[in-house]
């Protein structure tokens, strides 16, 4: 199981390195979406099934969409000025 | 702040903070390394004592209980204050027309997005009500059944436009719902002290280990924080969504909604 957790360790690594270096805003999001997803998977390896259902849903779809509506309205206000 | 200050004022945290990270970091237990004996306490008192299996429902909802409940007051503040300032900003008009970004294109959605969303939905939101039920057994509860549950609503929206999910997704009832959830928690955590025991003391009978209803009232508890959860997160999403719709008096004509 040790080298599953370390595994999954390297890639919330990876995943929260791309979430800072990506630049654009919606690219962002997406990152953050799969490092929500990478997050989920660890503290499910990590035998925590209940924190790992909650990660999913406000991790990778709760926050996400919130982000995108945020990005939305942005734009649209602009459009319309 | 240029460059060149950012790079001196990092070279200098990093000579502070290094070290000190450094020692932190050899100083603590190996990966894994149970670090107090609380969970085990925990395991093997709450079966016997509350006969609860699932044992985080356990230290939530009666050994800390008082502690979620302002957990539960925080989130109910927080949702609160959101909708406030959304609807301040944007009043109350209900225009079921989704908004557009001008020059981006709109492709409709196709069959098998909408089939699929219906489908998917509808299970995550059985899934999700399952989840609360079970909060006092399996892993989960009501935090968790209840996000499962507003997530769902969000595939509703993938799936149908704007306007058709904003009929299905009801907002005063989200609202209602968010209420009778957090009342009902402050209620469990305050009946007791009428009868002379403590706040949120377990006085309901505590069922069998492993049974649906075991816990006390820790399952009303549960059911509680589940329908808070489950219309606060409802709300916050109605109210961000409502950012995105178009305004009452914009002649742009909409695309999507047909």
């Amino acid at each position: 199981m040790s080298w599953l957790v370390g595994a999954l360790l390297e890639l919330t690594a990876l995943a929260g390195s791309l979430v800072v270096l990506s630049r654009d805003p919606r690219r962002q999001v997406y990152a953050l979406c799969a490092n929500g997803l990478v997050l989920a998977l660890l503290f499910f390896a990590l035998q925590a099934p209940d924190v790992a259902l909650s990660e999913i849903t406000i991790g990778t779809v709760v926050t996400p969409l919130l982000f995108f509506v945020a990005l939305a309205a942005a734009a649209m206000n602009k459009a319309r000025r | 702040m240029n460059t060149t200050a950012r790079i001196v004022l990092l070279v200098i945290a990093l000579v502070v903070l290094a070290p000190a990270a450094g020692m932190l970091i050899l100083a603590m237990p190996a990966f894994g390394h149970p670090l107090s004996q609380y969970g085990d306490v925990v395991n093997a008192l709450a079966p016997r004592l509350r006969n609860i299996s699932n044992m985080v429902a356990a230290v939530n909802f009666d050994i800390r209980g008082i502690d979620t409940l302002g957990e539960e007051c925080m989130l109910l503040a927080a949702v609160t204050g959101t909708v406030m300032l959304l609807r301040g900003h944007r009043g109350e008009d209900m225009s079921e027309r989704a908004g557009r970004v001008p020059g981006r294109k709109q492709p409709s959605r196709s069959d098998a997005t909408v089939l699929l969303c219906r489908f998917i939905a509808t299970v995550l939101f059985l899934f999700g009500i399952y989840m609360v039920l079970h909060g006092t057994v399996t892993p989960g509860g009501g935090f968790q059944g209840g996000v499962i549950v507003a997530s769902s609503f969000v595939l509703l929206y993938l799936g149908e436009s704007y306007r058709a999910w904003r009929r299905i997704v009801l907002g005063p009832a989200l609202a209602a719902l968010e209420g009778t959830g957090a009342l009902a928690y402050v209620l469990a955590a305050a009946l007791p002290l009428l009868g002379g025991y403590a706040a949120l003391q377990n006085v309901l009978p505590l069922g069998t280990w492993k049974d649906l209803f075991s816990g006390g009232l820790m399952v009303a508890v549960n059911y509680a924080v589940g329908c808070a959860v489950i219309g606060s997160f409802g709300v916050l999403l109605l109210e961000f969504m409502e950012e995105t719709r178009a305004p009452e008096n914009d002649p742009v004509p909409d695309e999507e909604d047909e």
